[in-house]
């Protein structure tokens, strides 16, 4: 394998921008095409790879071991071999292939992991909600949680500002259509138990 | 007792089988309309996720000041509306997406969306009805 490897039309983090992504034995970069900061990411700090279908294209989500996610989208299908030797053979990672649930169900299991909620259809992910993109979550009602994105304020320009892995409501606001609310029914064990009173 | 009888007629349904049944349109990371198939794909976090219309309950715009909000709220336990086939109601312990609100500079197309899916709604509805009859 070469020294280097490198991805053209990549998007880091939802940016609206896309740029080059290069990866090494010692980490991974992405830089804008039309030049700017630079991303990297060193090796140690890759603590899980996932490969899944996005919207533009294929998504590459890499798990920090600092927890905090990392989104590169862009890559073609025919990429996943390829980013797979990467992984395995410099990162000892497997680049893991999650299947998201295509069924079109809102019932399903919100479950918190380490740096993001992943709601699940029948053991598959429908999405994932980073933490890092919340910015308030409150009880809207009996067995109702709201969760608020951060939308960028500055998003009607859609810019990626510097670095901004460590910003927040980057990704809610990435594309034309911006996320602000959320909200998920819970059944509460007490909940359940009264309605089980009431069919009685 | 009629409650516990219709409780276990959910009907399955699906908006994709596979990944490349997308519209290609889902690239532009916007909220889009696939009458064909009955869904509406939601933008998450640079995910498409669909939406049968069979879970969607109603959708409303609104506006405030140059932003405009489309809220889609989905059927979910203890609205008192929905028929119990829709969905499964027997799991309690099933968590529910009750809604997902977006905004965006363009209320045009937020108008049209919610008048898309207030008829795409009333169509599956009534195809919905029209099969029941012919069981009947």
């Amino acid at each position: 394998m070469a020294a280097i490897e490198s991805f053209d039309n990549i998007h880091l983090d939802l940016s609206k921008e896309n740029g080059k992504c290069r990866f090494a034995e010692n980490g991974l970069g992405w830089k804008p095409a039309g030049g700017g900061e630079a991303f990297t990411l060193d090796s140690s700090n890759i603590g899980a790879a996932q490969w899944s279908r996005a919207a533009r294209g294929y998504e590459v989500k890499i798990l920090q071991r600092t927890s905090g996610v990392i989104q590169l989208d862009g890559f073609q299908q025919e990429d996943y071999e390829r980013l797979s030797k990467i992984f395995k053979s410099w990162y000892s990672i497997t680049l893991e292939n999650k299947e998201h649930s295509l069924r079109g169900w809102n019932w399903g299991k919100a479950e918190f992991g380490k740096a993001e909620l992943t709601f699940s259809v029948q053991n598959r992910p429908s999405f994932e909600i980073p933490y890092s993109e919340i910015s308030n979550t409150n009880l809207a009602g009996r067995n109702e949680i709201a969760v608020e994105f951060a939308v960028n304020e500055d998003s009607r320009a859609n810019g990626r500002n510097g670095a901004a892995t460590s910003g927040k409501g980057k990704k809610a606001s990435a594309g034309k259509d911006q996320l602000v609310e959320m909200r998920f029914y819970i059944p509460g064990t007490t909940t359940q138990k009264k309605a089980e009173g009431e069919d009685a | 007792d009629s409650n516990g009888v219709e409780v276990k007629k959910f009907k399955r349904f699906e908006s994709y089988k596979r990944d490349n049944q997308f519209p290609p349109k889902v690239k532009d990371m916007g909220i889009i309309l696939d009458q064909k198939n009955a869904t509406i794909v939601l933008p998450v976090m640079g995910r498409p996720v669909p939406f049968h219309i069979n879970t969607i309950k109603n959708a409303s715009k609104s506006d405030e000041g140059e932003w405009s909000f489309l809220r889609i709220n989905f059927l979910s336990p203890g609205q008192g509306v929905g028929r119990k086939d829709d969905q499964p109601f027997e799991d309690a312990s099933a968590h529910f997406v009750r809604s997902l609100t977006f905004r965006s500079t363009e209320g045009h197309r937020y108008t049209e969306i919610a008048n898309q899916i207030a008829n795409l709604k009333k169509d599956a509805v009534k195809k919905e009805q029209e099969k029941k009859d012919m069981e009947d």
